[in-house]
């Protein structure tokens, strides 16, 4: 039985703390303001836009995806042809970006892991020089240095009298050209790679099982030595008995050779001059600030735990690799992570060094397309790979149980 | 039996010569084993090789007539020419604002009273009236504008003045000075209608260096207030403000600049009605300010984070609202702590001037290339861009080097 003179009319005899001075109420007053106005903010824009396309007919619509684009797109990764639509054109320069993204990511990590342990190096000159290095290229916009490397490539001779370095390294203001892999049909090639990644996986697990075994043990079992030799061999037989199936070796290498009147290079692989220098740049600029990354990283691990492994007999090799970065990656990997982000979303200077990337690509595209369907889907495509870097981050945190 | 534990000090014997002086250090830094010596032979080979080829190209096959020719158009832009400014000499208006900017300074090394603002305010008179003596001409530039340029030297001397002997010698009245001289600055480039001597010049024409430092100083001044609101914002427990800000910060910080700057052109104007007065390099300024400070706010929630909950906590304890323990006890703590972040952000944000090309701007490194594309100079990229790169770096490098001696000031990483 609830007693009637306490429930019904509770609000009107409510004694409390006012209502203008309750913290709760007021939150949510101040809430609920604050979400009224950005609304009507964002509706007044979206009103106002939606005024000026009918007023003076702005295209709108995503209509244009299925047309022609009919514009060259100066380098790309993925077969194109000007006869394309307009949404292969989009996912042709989304490549683009991706493997200048992907290949940069790489390149900056290695140089930078490597420049940022010379700047821990106790030789004097080795540490100073990847000081200079780092204060050097850090601290000058990429967009100056792009331009740097840009009319260095530029100034190199043509490709009829380019330089060749060692045969079948070709370099010349067309880019730079190396001997490759080449398919010798798709099935098995295709077929081979499958292969391949199948005794990665096998190889892994072997890594992860003698591992185990060597802790449980006590007795050393060469898990990496015994997982390489498990892959390469497995990918080894894998190739033998394709030759044998197909009559051919899945892969062959092809060498570069200029060819025809203008001295084209064909086969091998080509990194084309836009791209050579935009990677060039990114890495390079990157490298700069995961350097510093990764030097602070290895400063952040106490020096008793260096010198606790070192009192174990472990080698400085050992102390750095099974010691020291484990530790270390714990702070270097968020930090590491932005940058990654940093250099996809700096890839789109690609533009002035004529890389027809994805930004390059979609501004283009605005002078026959409507732009603001362009916009929206550019937002949307950089808005998605920093959210993978962000859940690639968020993942690897998880794993080695960082909180922070 | 002090006299028999002690050793004779006849019989101390100096300390072997590989271990003190030049060689001590050699041995000790560059020859400590082998794998030493032979990085720094290596190195070594490096270095000399760097230097030499370097010293070769900057003193023999370099041709820096193009830097010297485009001389103070670096600084100023088109703003001085013809077109800008018609049948007027309108150079002493950016002039008058660096006279403003050597008064601060000198003001801030009144108070601080030596050190680093000291350092820094000599050399930026000294390097503004140094370009007085230039043999080129600064285009259209008269004595009036020489005689402008040495004043920064009084300018110093009078603001250093003012902070020592009178009561202006506080950091509020330098803030004050500070935000008043840059929209002094502002309106003096714009330009006022029917003032004779001030006629309007558009933004179109403004350029240069002074464009980048411009936006570089307008949005530094902006992020950080915006980035700690922002910050505050997404660590809030209020849903709908987090949600805001969350989707605000991620949204600037996933997209890249240059497409954010290229969206301000396009679409931006869209989303206001057409007669709503417009201004291409306001809007860049907005976009370039939100993006640092999305940057910002990330940064900040670093350091709110880092710092113990016990802080917090204590002063509640003592009774402090929960406004004044963020304003007086989190926040100072936090900003404290990440200021190599912070300043990083500066720097980068200063960086990032540079692509206001993409709305037809002209800073100081589109000037460059505008002039390295004339035939010409044609084979002077190097050079103009080395110049250019050797440029930001002062200023960038100079950014770092006062956040270390603030962090050193402020004890970070001591207590």
């Amino acid at each position: 039985m609830q007693n009637p003179e306490t429930t019904l009319p509770s609000i009107l005899t409510y004694q409390g703390i006012p209502v203008w001075r309750h913290a709760q109420i007021i939150q949510w007053v101040a809430q609920i303001a604050s979400a009224i106005l950005v609304v009507a903010l964002v509706m007044w824009f979206f009103g106002n836009m939606a005024f000026a396309i009918e007023d003076r007919e702005i295209p709108f619509g995503f209509s244009f995806l299925g047309r022609e684009y009919q514009t060259p797109i100066g380098e790309h990764v993925l077969p194109y042809k000007s006869s394309d639509s307009f949404l292969y054109a989009l996912v042709v320069a989304a490549t683009n970006t991706l493997v200048v993204a992907v290949i940069g990511v790489i390149l900056a990590t290695l140089l930078g892991i490597f420049i940022g342990v010379c700047r821990l190096s106790t030789n004097w000159i080795v540490s100073k020089l990847a000081t200079v290095y780092i204060e050097f290229f850090r601290n000058v916009p990429l967009l100056i240095q792009l331009f740097f490397w840009f009319y260095i490539i530029l100034a190199l001779p043509r490709v009829r009298e380019g330089y060749v370095i060692l045969d079948g390294l070709y370099v010349n203001n067309a880019g730079i050209s190396f001997p490759g892999p080449s398919a010798s049909g798709t099935m098995p090639a295709l077929v081979w790679l499958a292969l391949v990644v199948a005794a990665v996986v096998v190889g892994v697990f072997l890594h992860h099982r003698l591992v185990r075994r060597e802790e449980e043990i006590g007795r050393p079992s060469y898990p990496f030595v015994l997982g390489c030799v498990a892959t390469v061999g497995i990918a080894a037989i894998a190739w033998l008995v394709l030759s044998g199936i197909f009559g051919d070796a899945p892969f062959s290498i092809s060498m570069p050779a200029p060819e025809g009147r203008f001295g084209r290079i064909d086969g091998g692989v080509t990194v084309r001059a836009g791209m050579l220098v935009l990677l060039v740049g990114l890495v390079i600029y990157t490298s700069s600030f995961i350097a510093e990354i990764v030097r602070a990283g290895i400063q952040s691990v106490g020096r008793g735990q260096t010198e606790a492994a070192r009192a174990l007999g472990l080698s400085p090799m050992n102390t750095l690799r099974q010691g020291t970065f484990p530790q270390a990656l714990r702070v270097i990997i968020p930090p590491w992570i932005s940058q990654c982000l940093n250099l996809t979303k700096n890839s789109s200077l690609g533009g002035v060094v004529g890389y027809t990337d994805l930004t390059n690509v979609a501004i283009t595209m605005t002078q026959t397309a409507p732009a603001i369907n362009i916009f929206l889907m550019l937002m949307a495509a950089y808005l998605a790979m920093s959210l993978t870097w962000s859940l690639i981050g968020n993942l690897y945190n998880r794993r080695i149980g960082f909180t922070g | 039996m002090a006299a028999e534990t002690q050793t004779p000090t006849a019989n101390v014997l100096p300390p072997p010569r590989t271990e003190v002086g030049v060689i001590g250090w050699m041995h000790a830094n560059l020859f400590s084993s082998r794998l030493n010596s032979a990085l720094t032979v290596v190195s070594g080979a490096l270095l000399l090789l760097i230097l030499w080829y370097g010293s070769r190209w900057i003193f023999g096959t370099a041709d820096w007539t193009v830097v010297k020719t485009v001389g103070g158009l670096f600084l100023i832009g088109s703003y001085n020419t013809e077109l800008a400014c018609p049948g007027q000499n309108c150079f002493w208006r950016p002039q008058g604002s660096l006279l403003m900017v050597t008064a601060l300074l000198g003001m801030i090394w009144g108070i601080m009273g030596g050190g680093v603002a000291r350092r820094i305010a000599i050399l930026t008179a000294v390097v503004a009236a140094l370009f007085a003596f230039l043999p080129y001409s600064l285009e259209r530039m008269g004595w009036d504008v020489r005689i402008l340029l040495l004043a920064n030297v009084p300018a110093t001397a009078i603001g250093w003045a003012l902070a020592r002997y009178t009561p202006l010698g506080q950091a509020k009245w330098a803030v004050v000075w500070g935000v008043a001289a840059f929209l002094i600055t502002l309106v003096l480039l714009r330009g006022v209608p029917n003032v004779p001597g001030l006629q309007p010049v558009s933004v179109v024409y403004w350029g240069g260096l002074t464009l980048n430092l411009l936006l570089a100083v307008g949005g530094i001044s902006l992020s950080l207030p915006i980035g700690i609101a922002l910050a505050l914002g997404r660590r809030s427990n209020l849903p709908v403000v987090k949600l805001l800000c969350v989707a605000f910060i991620e949204i600037f910080r996933g997209v890249p600049l240059i497409t954010l700057l290229f969206m301000s052109q396009t679409l931006v104007p869209l989303a206001f009605p057409e007669d709503f007065p417009q201004n291409s390099l306001f809007r860049a300024a907005v976009v370039i300010t939100m993006f640092s400070s999305a940057y910002m706010a990330e940064n900040i929630r670093g350091g709110l984070q880092a710092l113990h909950p016990g802080q917090a906590e204590a002063a509640r304890a003592l009774g402090l609202p929960g406004w004044q323990t963020t304003m007086l006890i989190s926040l100072p703590q936090a900003i404290r702590n990440v200021i190599p972040a912070i300043v990083g952000q500066f720097i980068a944000l200063f960086k990032d001037t540079s692509l206001v090309y993409i709305i037809g701007m002209v800073d100081i490194v589109e000037m460059g290339r505008v002039f390295i594309s004339r035939p010409e100079y044609l084979g002077s990229a190097r050079e103009m861009f080395v110049f250019l790169a050797i440029v930001f770096w002062v200023f960038t490098y100079g950014m770092s080097y006062i956040s270390r001696r603030i962090e050193n000031h402020l004890g970070v990483g001591q207590r």
